[in-house]
């Protein structure tokens, strides 16, 4: 029963935002196809409020370290990798994958202290990850990213992917895993089902939508018909989110593996990045596959650019305002929390397991409705 | 951070809900028939037999506990 008092209800509601965190997630994060890294030159990110200089040694081996050498402060991103490791621009120590200081040609001796930040790192499915942790602690072994099959696999595509950087706090991303409605307004598309399970180190969305005939483009009318889609997206840890997402078409299933994952720069921005693999199959062969995952690769940036001009904009929010078609904010945020916190402060309920289905009821009439009014007044202009 | 709580919770609490094959005890909400929160806790999780192969599901035995529960009114429905 609602029992809101009369002033409850005639008082304005007040948007509430309390300072971001200075502190960045712990978790792997993804910075992209590990061959990007494999070019015998360091390379300059910018993650976790810092700089960072990523290089692969002669051994293979890719290694994350501080960007800034512990001697006068050189920027190692701009030095040259020598060996299995990173020799600085401007005095020539030379940095280890490890962090530690194996040279300095100059010098008989390397001072004891010379020991750098380095990131435990990790290359799957042609990926490289990084470890993020505040408190400095190796990844456990029970938190990791799942190994995607068909990235390995001959009947699959090649990765088609993307990066981007969005000006805003990478919250505001994660949002869009419990956020159904934004889907039809944002993104053209018509959720039909719309479930999250939120357990451990792993938040899922499940989601069910149909063709919007009212935002096909104009001239796209060749080839099979398109009747709708079915996703299982989960993030593993803070950042990096596998969506298992079949189209149905007219006589056919296209599988597809998307990946949307995302560092953070630093408290006000992050690297967004795209992924896409597409099965072959006997309609889809493997040319054709590489066209559609091209096609759908484009198809998610423009995506992505409908929520970046949605942030561009938008406010941070502590205390959306939900009505009871609205996803469950508040129980991914806490869900969020465990990696911002240490780890002896996360709390029961920030890991255990909670669903929340949506009914769909009332949002699929009213998106059939203005689907066919979008249609007639389409038609009323071209008649 | 501060935690903050569904204010949605304040039309309708969760309430515990006993699962009949596993006897895991669960807090539910319902909004109307066709929408369901159900926040589960540790013992209730250990105690789930059914939830193994897929973790997106949810518990059958559990679902149909709910759906007695709303039909009896055990478990207010709103909306
Ligand atoms: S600052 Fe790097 S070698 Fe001197
Ligand atoms: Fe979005």
């Amino acid at each position: 029963m609602i029992h809101v008092t009369a002033a409850e209800s005639d008082a304005v509601r007040a948007i509430e935002a309390e300072a971001i965190s200075s502190r960045f997630a712990r978790g792997w994060h993804c910075l992209g196809p590990a061959g990007t890294f494999k070019d015998g030159k360091p390379h300059t990110v910018n993650a976790f409020g810092q700089k960072l200089v990523v290089f692969t040694g002669e051994d293979g081996k890719t290694n994350v370290l501080d960007g800034y050498c512990r001697h006068m402060g050189g920027d190692l991103s701009q030095g040259t990798v020598k060996g299995n490791e990173i020799a600085c621009p401007f005095h020539d120590w030379r940095w280890g994958g490890d962090g530690r200081c194996k040279k300095i040609p100059y010098s008989r001796r390397v001072p004891l202290r010379a020991r750098t930040a380095a990131w435990p790192t990790m290359e799957q499915d042609r990926l490289l990850f990084v470890w993020n942790d505040p408190e400095g602690s190796k990844p456990p072994a029970d938190v990791t990213i799942p190994v995607i099959e068909g990235a390995s696999r001959d009947d699959w595509t090649d990765w088609r992917w993307t990066e981007t950087v969005v000006h805003t706090n990478c919250r505001e991303v994660i949002d869009n895993v419990v956020d159904m409605a934004h889907f039809f307004y944002i993104h053209n598309s018509f959720p039909t089902y719309f479930k999250n399970v939120f357990e451990g180190h792993v938040a899922t969305q499940i989601m069910k939508g149909k063709s919007r005939p009212d935002a096909r483009r104009e001239g796209g009318g060749e080839g099979p018909r398109m009747l709708g889609n079915s996703s299982v997206a989960s993030y593993h840890g803070p950042s990096f989110m596998i969506d298992e997402l079949t189209y149905h078409y007219e006589g056919f299933d296209l599988r597809s593996v998307l990946i949307n994952s995302h560092y953070p720069i630093d408290q006000n921005s992050f690297s967004l990045h795209s992924g896409i693999i597409v099965q072959h199959s006997d309609e889809l062969p493997p040319e054709a596959a590489e066209a559609t995952a091209e096609k759908l690769s484009s198809f998610i940036l423009a995506g992505f650019e409908q929520d970046i001009e949605i942030w561009r904009n938008k406010t941070r929010i502590d205390n959306p305002l939900l009505c009871e078609e609205d996803g469950p904010v508040y129980q991914l945020r806490r869900w969020y929390e465990q990696f911002y916190v240490d780890v002896a402060d996360i709390r029961p309920e920030m890991t255990d397991r909670f669903e929340f289905e949506i009914d769909t009821t009332r949002p699929v009439e009213s998106w059939q409705k203005e689907v066919e009014e979008n249609l007639a007044r389409r038609e009323g202009a071209s008649a | 951070m501060t935690a903050r709580q569904d204010e949605r919770l304040l039309d309708g609490p969760l309430l515990p809900v006993r699962c009949r094959r596993c006897a895991a005890e669960v807090l539910v909400r319902k909004a109307s028939w066709e929408q369901t929160s159900i926040q589960w806790n540790a013992a209730a999780r250990a105690s789930c037999v059914s939830l193994g192969d897929d973790p997106s599901g949810t518990c059958p035995a559990l679902r149909s506990a709910i759906q007695e529960a709303a039909l009896t009114g055990a478990l207010r429905v709103a909306g």
